[in-house]
């Protein structure tokens, strides 16, 4: 009976830290696919708040109402004050050092200068 | 040591009472030594009692703020009640459906984004209030504080349409501003078109 309620335990905890893990990915996969600074910090917030969070709840289910849940729950607590002031203090060092910051205006005007490039190419062969 | 004890507790510019901010200072000290030791040993509780109170009375001076106009001082952990446990709830809802948006966003074979900086005004009395939804907004995914002005002017940076949106409709602000039971200025400024 009790190694039956255990593996349930298990199987849900194991379900959180996976949801979790999914979040971490994508973060990490938003590291690679977005664009400058400003919006790499993003993603990684996206990692920061509720990867931590599922795999926390995980991590307390599997460990069950013990002294080192409470812990978790204290670092937890800790993280969630203390990792926005890390993001915000980065990204005021990039703002007052006037780190430019990436637009959607930017990559249409690459596009037009790759046509225009494209263009002035053809005209070349032609003539 | 005294006479700077004594100044404390008179304080007349203090928002609400000394003795029962120490005292809540002092349970939350004490509770998390229970929480870190698991023990409830007589000797450990007792080490405890004293290094909780010490180190409420030493660093309560410290956890005091000026109001902008320098006549009143808020303790800083005073936001800490019924409400805030509301408002947790909220912004927790708040941080989920970000995440799936910001999740859906980075995942998108076209990567529908425009980031942009906005910009907002937000002036309370209590400075405690720009802290927290500085902080609230940067927890949230999707939009970044980049910098926060000594007039109340917030500068964040937002990945895309939908997370600007959410900053600048007032909802965030309100909610904080109800937790100080204070009244507000709010106004969004529009974007700036070409930096």
């Amino acid at each position: 009976m009790s190694a039956d309620i255990n593996g349930i335990r298990e199987a849900i905890a194991a379900i959180f830290i996976a949801c979790g893990a999914i979040f971490f990915i994508v973060s990490a996969i938003g590291i690679l696919r977005l664009p400058d600074f400003y919006a790499r910090l993003h993603a990684s917030g996206n990692s920061e708040t509720m990867g931590v969070m599922l795999s926390f709840i995980g991590l307390i289910i599997y460990e069950g109402a013990t002294i080192t849940s409470l812990k978790m729950v204290f670092v937890f607590l800790i993280l969630f004050f203390a990792n926005p002031i890390g993001t915000h203090i980065l990204s005021k060092a990039a703002y007052k050092s006037r780190h430019k910051v990436w637009t959607i205006k930017e990559i249409s005007a690459i596009k037009a200068l790759l046509e225009q490039k494209e263009e002035d190419q053809h005209a070349d062969l032609h003539n | 040591m005294e006479k700077q004890e004594q100044g404390i507790f008179n304080d007349k510019n203090i928002v609400g009472s000394p003795r029962g901010h120490i005292a809540r200072l002092f349970i939350a000290l004490f509770i998390f030594w229970l929480g870190l030791s698991g023990t409830i040993e007589p000797k450990i509780i007792f080490y405890g009692v004293i290094a909780s109170a010490v180190t409420a009375l030493v660093t309560y001076p410290l956890l005091l703020v000026d109001s902008e106009d320098k006549t009143k001082k808020y303790f800083i952990f005073d936001v800490f009640k019924y409400k805030f446990a509301c408002y947790a709830f909220w912004l927790l809802w708040q941080l989920i459906l970000a995440n799936v948006h910001v999740m859906r966003t980075i995942c998108d074979a076209d990567l529908p984004i425009n980031p942009r900086i906005v910009r907002f005004y937000f002036r309370m009395d209590n400075p405690v209030a720009a802290t927290l939804l500085a902080n609230s907004i940067t927890l949230t995914p999707g939009t970044v504080t980049v910098n926060v002005e000594d007039d109340g002017l917030f500068e964040i940076h937002a990945l895309t349409d939908f997370t600007a949106e959410g900053v600048l409709d007032g909802s965030m602000q309100a909610k904080i501003a109800d937790l100080f039971g204070e009244k507000f200025d709010f106004d969004p400024l529009p974007d700036e078109e070409g930096e």
